[in-house]
C-alpha cells in the first residue's frame, strides 16, 4: 500500500504515462460473442497509470467554466445502501462535486479520487481541453492485460480481486460494504497495479473507451470497461479483462469515470 | 410427487452452470434470445406517442439547447391516460447501468433465468414513470392484460412492470398465457421473482431460490435447466402462493 502511494505521487508529478509499444496483441475471450478471442495490431500509445481525478477535472472546470450534463440536466443517478441490485436513484443535486448527491457529501477531501458523475459527453470536452483522448476498446484491454491472456491480469481466478481493485464485496447492495475500506471510490492507486504499472484497471470506476461493438450501434451509446466500486461478483462482475459495458452518452452515474491516452504530436 | 419434482429440480440446477467458457450460441439459441427481448407496444395512441417521442432531442442540437429524454410537460399532460400508458411503456426517460446487460449465452431456450433481460438497452424508466405504474396499478394491470390477450405475448417491458408493481394477482393470467405456447420461459422467471419479492416461504426455502438468488455463488446470470418437472413445480408453487397470498 505504501509503495502504491509513493508511486502515485511520482507519477502525478512526472506525468508518468505508460508507453505501450506498437505490435500485435491477443485480446478477447474464447467464444465470447461480444469480445471474441483475436489478435489485433495497434500503433504505440501512452496511457495514464491512474484514473483521472477530481483534482484534474477541477482544473478543467476552473479554466473553462464548463457545466457538466448532470448540472444542466439534473438527471444524475446515484447510489446508497439499501437499493435492489442494479437499482440507482435519481438525484437532482448530484454532479461531480457531489457525486452521490449533496446529502451524501462532497469531494473536498477526495481530490485524489477518480472523478465520477460525469457523462461520456463531458469527458469528450475534458479531453479536448487537456489535449488527450480516451483509449479505444482494444487499447484499454491491451493495457489492462499487460501481456496476459487470462480472464484477469493476475490469473484465471477472481479470488484475489480484492488485492487489485476497489469492488463491492457484499452479497448484495442492501447493506453498506466497506470491507476494503471504501464504500464508494478509493484514492487512485490504492490497490496493486498490473504488470505494466497501471492502477485500478479493475474496479473503482468504469472507464469509458471509444469504439463500437456493433457497426449499427446508435450514436447515443458509449462503452466502458473494468467494473467499478459498485460491482460485486453476484451483480455485474465486470471487473475483468474481457467484459464490455454500455451506457448512454448523457448518463451520469457515480461509478463512471475515465483514464486518458496521450495525443500523438501532429494528430488531432 | 412433490418430493420427486423437488429432487429433479435440485439435480438440474446443480449442473446448470458449468459452461463458463462458452462457444458461439446456436441459431436456435440466438433466435430465442431475440424473442426474449421483444417488448409490447400498446396500441393506445401509439402513432401519436411515437411522433411526439421522435421530437424529443436527447442530444444537444445546433440551437445550443440541452438535450433531454423527457417529453415536454405540456405535451405529456395533454395525453389521455391510455396514451400516457403507451408513452411510459415505449419511452424510458432515464438510464441503466453499464453492466446489467447479460452477454449472449449458449442454449438460452433451455434455461429458466432468475432475472429478466434488460428491456431498454442503455435506457430505463425514470422515478416518475415507475410512480405512474404504481399510482395507477389497477388500471395499468387492466391495460396490460388487454394488450397481452390481444398480442398473445407478454412483452419484456410488461414483465418488468409486473414485477415492479408486484402484480401478484396476475399470476393465473400469466400461467394461462404461458400454457398457450409453453415457450416464453421468462414468464416463469416473473412468477419466481414475484414469489421471491413477497418472501413466499415455500419458495424461500426451495432449491430454486438458493440456486438463483440466495446462494453465495448466485448471480444475475443464474438459471435453472428447463424441463417439464421444473416448469410444473414453478407453476404449482406460484398458484399456491396466489391462493394463499391474496
Amino acid at each position: 500500500m505504501l509503495l502504491a502511494g509513493c508511486s502515485f505521487c511520482y507519477s502525478q508529478a512526472n506525468n508518468n504515462f505508460v508507453l505501450v509499444p506498437a505490435g500485435k496483441y491477443t485480446i478477447g475471450k474464447k467464444g465470447y460473442l461480444t469480445n471474441p478471442l483475436r489478435t489485433v495490431q495497434v500503433d504505440s500509445f501512452s496511457i495514464a497509470p491512474y484514473e483521472t481525478t477530481n483534482r484534474q477535472f477541477e482544473a478543467f472546470v476552473k479554466a473553462t467554466h464548463y457545466q457538466t450534463d448532470a448540472e444542466r440536466r439534473h438527471d444524475a443517478l446515484v447510489f446508497e445502501p439499501g437499493l435492489k441490485e442494479f437499482e440507482w436513484i435519481s438525484d437532482t443535486t448530484a454532479y461531480w462535486r457531489y457525486p452521490n448527491g449533496k446529502s451524501r457529501g462532497g469531494i473536498e477531501k477526495e481530490m485524489d479520487h477518480p472523478v465520477t458523475c460525469i457523462s461520456y459527453h463531458d469527458i469528450m470536452a475534458y479531453c479536448t481541453w487537456a489535449g488527450v483522448r480516451l483509449p479505444s476498446l482494444e487499447e484499454w484491454e491491451i493495457a489492462c492485460r499487460a501481456g496476459t491472456t487470462t480472464d484477469y491480469f493476475f490469473g484465471d481466478s477472481g479470488a484475489f480481486i480484492g488485492q487489485y481493485a476497489n469492488v463491492w464485496h457484499g452479497r448484495d447492495h442492501m447493506m453498506a460494504d466497506t470491507m476494503d475500506g471504501h464504500m464508494y471510490t478509493a484514492p487512485v492507486g490504492s490497490f496493486k497495479p498490473n504488470a505494466w504499472g497501471l492502477y485500478d484497471m479493475y474496479g473503482n470506476v468504469f472507464e469509458f473507451c471509444t469504439g463500437k461493438l456493433l457497426p449499427d450501434e446508435g450514436n447515443t451509446l458509449a462503452h466502458a470497461r473494468g467494473g467499478s466500486w459498485w460491482c460485486s461478483k453476484n451483480a455485474c462482475n465486470f471487473f475483468n479483462s474481457y467484459d464490455i459495458g454500455r451506457v448512454n452518452i448523457r448518463a451520469s452515474f457515480s461509478n463512471q469515470g475515465f483514464r486518458v491516452v496521450k495525443m500523438k504530436k501532429g494528430k488531432g | 410427487m412433490l418430493l420427486l419434482l423437488f429432487t429433479t429440480l435440485a439435480y438440474g440446477s446443480v449442473h446448470a452452470q458449468d459452461d463458463d467458457e462458452y462457444k458461439e450460441a446456436s441459431k436456435e439459441s440466438q433466435a430465442y434470445h431475440k424473442y426474449r427481448l421483444v417488448s409490447t407496444k400498446p396500441p393506445f395512441g401509439l402513432q401519436k406517442v411515437n411522433a411526439l417521442c421522435a421530437q424529443i432531442k436527447e442530444v444537444d442540437g445546433d440551437d445550443g439547447l440541452d438535450g433531454t429524454a423527457i417529453l415536454d410537460p405540456k405535451k405529456y399532460m395533454a395525453l389521455s391516460f391510455r396514451e400516457k400508458f403507451t408513452y411510459h411503456m415505449v419511452h424510458p426517460e432515464s438510464y441503466s447501468q453499464n453492466c446489467d446487460a447479460m452477454p449472449p449465452i449458449q442454449d438460452e431456450q433451455k434455461k429458466i433465468f432468475g432475472q429478466l433481460p434488460d428491456a431498454f438497452s442503455e435506457k430505463n424508466w425514470s422515478d416518475r414513470q415507475e410512480k405512474f405504474f404504481t399510482d395507477h396499478r389497477d388500471s395499468v394491470i387492466a391495460l396490460m392484460q388487454y394488450c397481452i390477450t390481444k398480442d398473445k405475448r407478454v412483452g419484456l417491458n410488461f414483465k418488468h412492470a409486473i414485477v415492479d408493481i408486484n402484480a401478484k394477482e396476475m399470476i393465473p393470467f400469466l400461467i394461462s398465457m404461458y400454457n398457450e405456447q409453453k415457450k416464453d420461459h421468462d414468464i416463469l422467471t416473473v412468477l419466481m421473482l414475484l414469489m421471491k419479492n413477497n418472501a413466499y416461504q415455500p419458495f424461500m426455502v426451495s432449491a430454486s431460490n438458493k440456486k438463483l438468488y440466495a446462494d453465495q455463488e448466485a448471480s444475475y446470470k443464474s438459471y435453472l435447466n428447463f424441463n417439464v418437472e421444473n416448469e410444473a413445480l414453478i407453476i404449482k408453487r406460484a398458484l399456491d402462493f396466489y391462493r394463499g397470498g391474496k
